[in-house]
């Protein structure tokens, strides 16, 4: 199943992921990530940017997406609303890569919410692996 | 898993070296904390452990008792590591590099402010950009600029009218850490920093007036200008996006770095590079500008406190004789002189979640503080109240001049939402005369006094054992958060 929760811990949170594939994975906990920025359901996909990442393995591969979502969300001003993600390679080691496009729209302050600052996303105890039917991830933020 | 604890006396804690552990580890806490450390799943002991296994790690590894869990090390950790054989991690300074705390004094007393509380947080928060996407209209700056703010820091933002030259005497470094270099920033980290400097952000971070309310040092106190009854504001923030981005840079950096030194890491957030490494070079130069961009943070947003102060209270600066008693950092990893079993040494300290307190009579400690010690502020929570400390001989043959720096969680977010769900918070900390002006509903929910530790248990270890001594406590008159 694709699907995320979130993770309490003391003074930060986390995200848990699944998927059935490896590219559903990583779009679940970007959607894990927003949904700690922020509740709202009302992102409309009225912009969109391109993404590519690289990572020694998935799981800096996913802490390097999910950084550059960050940095979107931080320097564009970028609520993403959809991820679509086009290409996935984990097959080399010491060379993963991701390329995918984020479509969304700028915060506006008077339609939209923001909870929640983000400082960074960590490699506390991060997990990216397969699962039985799928994959499964779990990686901490930095509030 | 189980660490070994060995109680040494009331307020300290061995864990004795094994296995890969280099050193000893110590830990200062009473009792009831280390009872609820060992419960904890956090494993913050665990931390205190991998940390005593790096490379040239001098002296114990230290926790404070504010301890909580950390990236790699833990909050409330103290390390001090050899500048030829030891290392220095990102993970041992924090994401936000030079957070830290202003205290500012004023001539005003409560009788004075009480009355205008309401308009006064209301101006200090339109004023002062707090929240996730705010910043000054008025200060927009050229990447060139910026550079040169990330190597002069505070004495920038001085020599560009925010603040005074006397300021710099009473912060931390004069707010400049030397060796500072734009070059070893990425443009991502300049990009994240441009936008925000003068800005507040969000979580603990935090603008507070509040009123002197007890005394516990009478020289010291009036050393540091503080009197009973007295208005003061501290200031609570650090280097924002561009911290986190050059934290973030060099953990990355340092993943690679550790592989090709052959460091074996217990956990991949402890990451470093030997300091005499280009790797370990790089962080601590990218690191300066870092945490010269929060001085000068901390320096923009005492000049508008006080501009906020002249519009409401109508009355001038020198009414009002609103400045800076000290500045300090409490995420940061700095070279320094200390004497280790006898010997000078020349150290890389790392404080995260730990503050400097340098004791009476110490070169750094400012001429006007040097017969007291250097001062040391500990922030509680929103709702209670904070402490004004001073530093120690104790602190500085013990601890490498450190003690602690606030209250620490207790609470996770998701359990203070809970525990707020149907209150009205505001009306609350009105009925304990403290007002509150947020940009967020959900900071105010995770942000309440039953989230952290009572500050009071903390500073009761550091006082008791030695390593900062009580001057002042301090409750809030009204809040400014994010």
């Amino acid at each position: 199943m694709n699907c995320f929760r979130l993770l309490e811990h003391t003074a930060d949170m986390g995200i848990a992921a699944e998927g059935e594939c490896l590219a559903a994975l990583y779009v679940q906990a970007a959607l894990g990530l927003r949904q700690i920025v922020t509740a709202c359901s009302y992102i409309e996909p009225r912009t969109e940017f391109p993404v590519e990442v690289q990572g020694e393995d998935r799981e800096e591969l996913m802490v390097n997406w999910l950084s550059e979502l960050l940095f979107l969300l931080e320097s564009r001003r970028l609520l993403p609303a959809a991820f679509e993600i086009d290409t996935l390679e984990i097959d080399t080691p010491g060379d993963c890569r991701l390329r995918a496009r984020v479509a969304g729209e700028e915060f506006d302050p008077d339609r939209h919410y923001l909870e929640r600052e983000i400082k960074a996303v960590t490699y506390h105890r991060i997990e990216v692996e397969p699962t039985a039917t799928g994959w499964r991830a779990q990686v901490y933020v930095d509030l | 898993m189980d660490v070994k604890v060995q109680q040494i006396d009331s307020c300290r804690w061995r864990i004795p070296r094994e296995g890969a552990m280099r050193t000893d580890g110590l830990v200062f806490a009473d009792r009831k904390m280390m009872a609820a450390l060992q419960k904890e799943k956090s494993q913050a002991l665990e931390q205190v452990r991998n940390v005593a296994t790096l490379p040239g790690i001098v002296g114990p590894s230290i926790a404070m008792p504010d301890i909580h869990w950390g990236y790699g090390f833990p909050i409330g950790g103290v390390a001090a590591f050899d500048a030829k054989e030891g290392v220095v991690s990102p993970g041992g300074v924090g994401y936000d590099i030079n957070c830290g705390v202003r205290l500012l004094r004023t001539e005003l007393t409560v009788d004075e402010v009480r009355p205008r509380i309401e308009p006064l947080a209301d101006e200090l928060f339109r004023n002062i950009p707090s929240g996730i996407g705010s910043h000054r209209s008025d200060l927009k700056l050229s990447l060139a600029e910026e550079r040169k703010m990330l190597t002069q820091g505070a004495s920038w933002a001085v020599e560009h009218g925010y603040g005074r030259a006397e300021d710099l005497d009473h912060i931390e470094e004069k707010g400049t850490i030397k060796g500072a270099d734009p070059q070893s920033i990425s443009a991502r980290a300049l990009e994240r920093g441009r936008n925000q400097l003068g800005t507040l952000g969000s979580g603990n971070h935090f603008v507070e007036v509040d009123l002197v309310e007890e005394i516990g040092d009478e020289q010291a106190a009036s050393v540091l200008g503080l009197f009973p009854g007295q208005i003061t504001v501290t200031i609570h923030t650090g280097s924002r996006g561009l911290g986190y981005q050059v934290c973030d840079d060099h953990l990355r950096m340092m993943q690679h770095a550790a592989r090709k030194y052959g460091i074996k890491l217990p956990d991949r957030q402890l990451c470093c590079a030997p300091l005499t490494s280009t790797e370990g070079r790089q962080y601590l130069t990218a690191m300066a500008c870092a945490a010269n961009f929060a001085f000068t943070n901390r320096q923009l947003i005492s000049a508008w406190v006080q501009e906020s102060f002249e519009r409401v209270l109508g009355k001038g600066p020198a009414a009002m004789r609103i400045s800076t008693i000290y500045d300090v950092c409490h995420n940061i990893a700095k070279m320094e002189t200390h004497m280790f079993e006898g010997k000078k040494r020349r150290l890389c300290v790392h404080r995260k979640g730990a503050t400097r307190a340098f004791p009476p009579g110490h070169p750094d400690t400012p001429a006007l503080y040097r017969s007291v010690g250097q001062p040391v502020m500990i922030p509680g929570d929103m709702g209670r109240y904070s402490y004004v400390l001073v530093g120690t001989q104790g602190a500085f043959d013990e601890t490498f001049g450190s003690t602690c720096h606030g209250a620490g969680r207790v609470l996770s977010r998701h359990a203070a939402k809970k525990l707020a769900r149907g209150r009205n918070l505001e009306a609350e900390l009105a009925a304990h005369g403290i007002v509150i002006r947020a940009s967020s509903r959900a900071t105010v929910a995770e942000e309440i006094s039953e989230s952290y530790k009572d500050v009071l248990d903390v500073v009761s270890v550091v006082e008791q054992a030695g390593i900062g001594k009580i001057v002042a406590r301090l409750r809030p008159l009204a809040v400014i958060k994010g």
